[in-house]
């Protein structure tokens, strides 16, 4: 080859690592200014019966200059596919929604729901209506006028079809929701309007007086405070549905002028919530600053996000001080156990979800409660906690994790015992082991799952003498399998993490007749009228009652064996202080009160 | 030369048609869908399915609509005519996104190669870069200095690239640089600065480097025996002209071949370094697309590999007619 030849390549190569160093996008600029606001406003904390009232006048500089700034930096794993309110319904989506934006009410760290954007609120006598009355002066946080049309907007865009929001059911209590939902446009236009229109009357925003609205600039009346949701059937829990993610206030103009892809963008994610986002670099970063104008008061720290996927890799960046707070991986738990210092940074308290083995009771043997109840109790709770999840959660015989109002701590039926176990199989309809036929025990085939598994079937071999045969299949094949009724398998492990705080999320949307628990085939007259009646009483007390009867009517028949409860695991460094936890922080450790963390920066290597 | 190209892109367009039938039909064979999520989350109600479904346009036949109106219009061919208009689909899970918008648009107000694509592509070359740069000298030098310390240690490199695993030396290479050392960090929040692509450029091509390395060494030490280097000596050329004319030009042809291949597979392939680095590429769209049952992304990334692969062979077939004259391309 001619030197010339050589000389091209080489000028080709030269000229490719130029391209491949990647021209550099010029830095983002950074604005450095200091802005002296002074602001007096009135904080108006109003609940039930406690008034407080405090006048605070504040100076509030603005624009630290940059390097000053505290930054929580958090590993919040996988990147998410949609941040839009009425449409997000995964984890780490939800993460992004709850720092910008706050819904009607909120959680307080002991889960109890407490007034947020809204100051009060009162239900009819009768449950079937619920008025919210908005703060006065709230904003959003650039400063413009927050009023009850926000939120107007946003639940009938979560309930709208055109929406087809994935938590669009969980409004259905609203009256002509459903329906709406349920109308096809081509079909009956007429059925279509008549329900929207229902649904307009339904949720309605109005003056404290009941006086309607400006029609025409409804989002600048100042004076517009009043929410009313008017539900077609009794719904004294619906307050706490109220602080889901699906009433957060996005923007109508943001929405519409951002079109299809607006949440995309921080220019068009303007909220109400904690803190501001304030750049969104999608798989690379997620940056927030607090929110100067939100009602509570500011962060005090800086919060970024990052989207590592591989725990190993989070984790060394953690060893490396690159990471604040990240989830604590299985993998990772004896090496952090071992270690002195990791040991003390790691924080493991109950979550918010509860996992079972389910039995399928149309499919033979489960069909038979003796079968159920033996296999129920040959499995050792303790030993599963130990021994497969690492201590990574905790034994249980109930339903209603702990923490979450319902939780049923006496509870204790159908707990190890062997030896009940092979009696209650031997007065089964089967006679005994020998009498049992085939029984497959089907999983999303992942390493764990298989270990998991494994175990499961080796035990039950050991404690009750059954052989079982294991099933793995894909993963999205799984989950089409476990969803139906008819393809559901014989047996296999499934959970349910709340929704929301309420008896009436983990008993009634699960396992009354048509809820989620129908894919085994779960179906209870009696305990269907229990929690019917419980749903709509509005004596707390009565209600409670109801529930707490439910719950101990679903746990007689033994449908499934309730397993154990999930376990936050985060490991927090040492200097950053203030973190609240709570069973429903599944997107990082400190999520549900951001407000009071802070960073000892004389604690910082 | 001209004619034998449009030929072979011309070949492309039933390649790539029978590529999106067969993916077409692997996909929808396996259960689930789209909308099926985690279980012990709440499920997507029915119908906001159903009307996911019509929006997507899930609703219709897959390949045949004989349920009167025109017979095309079914799934599998509204994907094509889209596709032929350079219009890939909706993302069923980046909701409001197209394919191609989610691959090659770059975020606002940035240059093309910060699309996602680009990005694997910029890795990708990087990687093959530096591969090819390392592999041949080393493979050459072993070659030529056969059974000898370098040899051996060119022998011991490139088995190590080979089998182990590029998470394993991903992981290594981050304990070791960024953990004891302090070099590097791990969080990379600017990928703008040349420096931070060094380590993750280096994990990609090193099973590609590693690989080169053999071939060269294997193939220098065939051409080595043949007659035309003797001849070559025998005439008197300097050892410099003999190696570089004669024995790795003729050495390099089945390097050449496999470079094709390895730059497709490095474009899509860097999955695993996205996960770690929080690397914007477009692999992970690949890998998850499937689990996710995200079919207009399953096709997308299937078809823009297929292009990928097409078009590396083809650059592959022509570049063999420079590098061996024997090799008559168009024939």
């Amino acid at each position: 080859m001619s030197n010339k030849k050589w000389a091209a390549i080489l000028a080709v190569l030269v000229i490719a690592s130029m391209l491949l160093a990647a021209c550099p996008a010029p830095a983002a600029q950074v604005v450095k200014e200091t802005v002296v606001v002074e602001v007096e406003k009135q904080v108006e904390v109003v609940q039930t019966v406690v008034v407080e009232k405090e006048v605070v006048k504040e100076v509030v500089a603005t624009a630290v200059p940059e390097e000053e700034a505290k930054v929580l930096r958090i590993n919040l794993g996988t990147y998410p596919d949609i941040i839009d309110p009425q449409k997000s319904s995964f984890v780490n989506e939800i993460a992004h929604l709850q720092m910008i934006y706050e819904g009607l009410t909120r959680l307080d760290p002991d889960l109890k729901t407490v007034p947020a954007a809204a100051e009060s609120w009162t239900y009819s006598d009768d449950a079937t209506q619920l008025t919210f009355t908005l703060r006065p002066d709230l904003t959003y946080s650039d400063g413009s006028l927050l009023n009850a049309e926000r939120y107007a907007y946003s639940i009938r865009r979560n309930i709208n079809p055109e929406t087809a929001g994935e938590y669009a059911g969980i409004t259905d209590e609203i009256a002509g929701a459903p329906e709406w939902r349920a109308c096809d446009p081509a079909g009956d236009a007429a059925a279509c309007e008549a329900a929207a229109a229902t649904v307009m009357e339904s949720v309605k925003a109005s003056h404290a007086d009941g006086t309607a609205c400006n029609a025409d600039a409804p989002y600048e009346d100042a004076e517009c405070n009043t929410l009313t949701l008017t539900f077609s059937r009794p719904a004294p829990y619906f307050h706490v549905v109220s602080s889901l993610w699906v009433t957060y206030p996005a923007k109508e103009e943001n929405i519409t002028e951002g079109g299809e892809q607006w949440y995309n963008s921080s220019k068009f994610q303007i909220g109400n919530g904690p803190y501001v986002l304030q750049s969104l670099e999608p798989f690379v970063r997620g940056y927030f600053t607090p929110n100067q104008n939100y009602w509570r008061g500011q962060g005090m720290v800086d919060i970024e996000y990052s989207y590592i996927t591989d725990s190993a890799v989070a984790f060394e960046a953690y060893k490396n001080n690159e990471f604040d707070i990240i989830g604590g991986a299985a993998e990772d738990l004896e090496v952090i156990k071992a270690d002195p210092q990791l040991s003390q940074e790691l924080n493991t308290y109950p979550g918010s979800c509860t996992f079972a083995i389910m039995f399928h009771q149309l499919k033979e043997p489960f069909t038979d409660q003796k079968v159920r109840e033996a296999f129920a109790m040959s499995f050792d709770r303790e030993a599963w906690v130990r021994d497969v999840l690492r201590g990574l959660g905790a034994p249980t015989l109930t339903w209603i994790p702990p923490g979450f109002p319902g939780y049923d701590a006496e509870e204790n039926r159908w707990g190890f015992d062997p030896e009940a176990a092979k009696a209650a199989l031997a007065e089964s309809s089967y006679g005994g082991v020998e009498g049992l036929p085939p029984i497959k025990l089907t999983f999303s085939d992942t390493p764990r799952n298989r270990t998991r598994n494994e175990w499961l079937a080796a035990k039950w071999k050991e404690h009750l003498g059954v052989d079982l045969t294991l099933d793995p299949v894909e993963s999205t094949t799984y989950t089409a399998l476990t969803k139906d009724i008819n393809t559901a398998p014989q047996t296999f492990i499934l959970g349910w993490c709340a929704d929301y705080p309420d008896e009436q999320n983990w008993l009634s949307v699960y396992w009354r007749t048509g809820g989620f628990g129908e894919r085994i085939g779960y179906s209870n007259p009696d305990f269907d009228a229990l929690v019917n009646e419980a749903d709509t009483t509005i004596d707390p007390a009565k209600r409670t009652e109801l529930y707490a009867q439910a719950q101990t009517l679903l746990t007689d028949g033994a449908p499934v064996a309730f397993a154990w409860n999930n376990v936050n695991n985060y490991l927090i460094k040492p200097w950053v202080t203030g973190i609240v936890k709570t069973p429903q922080d599944s997107g990082w450790s400190g999520i549900q009160e951001p407000l009071t963390i802070d960073i000892d920066t004389t604690m910082k290597p | 030369m001209i004619s034998y190209i449009v030929r072979r892109l011309l070949w492309m367009i039933p390649t790539l048609f029978f590529v999106a039938l067969i993916t077409f039909i692997l996909m929808h064979a396996a259960p689930g869908g789209p909308w099926d999520r985690d279980l012990s989350a709440r499920q997507v109600d029915p119908r906001t399915q159903e009307l996911l479904n019509k929006e997507f346009g899930l609703d219709k036949p897959l390949f045949i609509n004989t349920e009167g109106g025109n017979p095309l219009d079914s799934q599998f061919f509204n994907y094509i005519g889209g596709a032929l208009r350079g219009n890939l689909g909706p993302s069923y899970r980046q909701r409001g996104m197209n394919v191609e918008d989610i691959l090659f648009k770059p975020p606002e107000g940035k240059p093309i190669w910060n699309s996602k694509f680009g990005y694997s592509l910029r890795l990708g070359l990087l990687a093959l870069g530096l591969a090819v740069l390392f592999g041949i000298p080393l493979g050459t030098i072993g070659a030529l200095r056969r059974n000898t310390v370098i040899d051996y240690f060119s022998l011991l490199i490139s088995t190590i690239g080979i089998s182990v695993p590029s998470f394993v030396l991903a992981i290594f290479l981050i304990v070791l640089l960024a953990g004891r050392l302090k070099l590097i960090k791990i969080v990379q929040q600017d990928w703008s600065s040349p420096g931070a692509w060094i380590v993750p450029g280096v994990i990609l091509g090193f099973g590609t480097f590693a690989f080169i390395t053999r071939l060269t060494r294997s193939q220098m030490l065939e051409v080595m025996q043949q007659d035309y280097v003797r001849t070559a000596r025998a005439k008197g050329l300097s050892e410099k002209v003999v190696v570089a004319r004669h024995m790795l030009r003729n050495a390099l042809i089945p390097v050449v071949t496999i470079i094709g291949p390895a730059l497709a597979g490095l474009v899509t392939g860097s999955f695993i370094i996205e996960q770690m680095f929080s690397f914007p590429g477009s692999g992970r769209e690949f890998v998850q697309s499937i689990s996710r049952r995200d079919y207009s992304m399953i096709m997308g990334t299937t078809l823009l590999y297929a292009v990928l692969v097409a078009l590396a062979n083809l650059t592959v077939d022509i570049t063999y007619g420079f590098l061996d004259p024997r090799i008559k391309v168009g024939k």
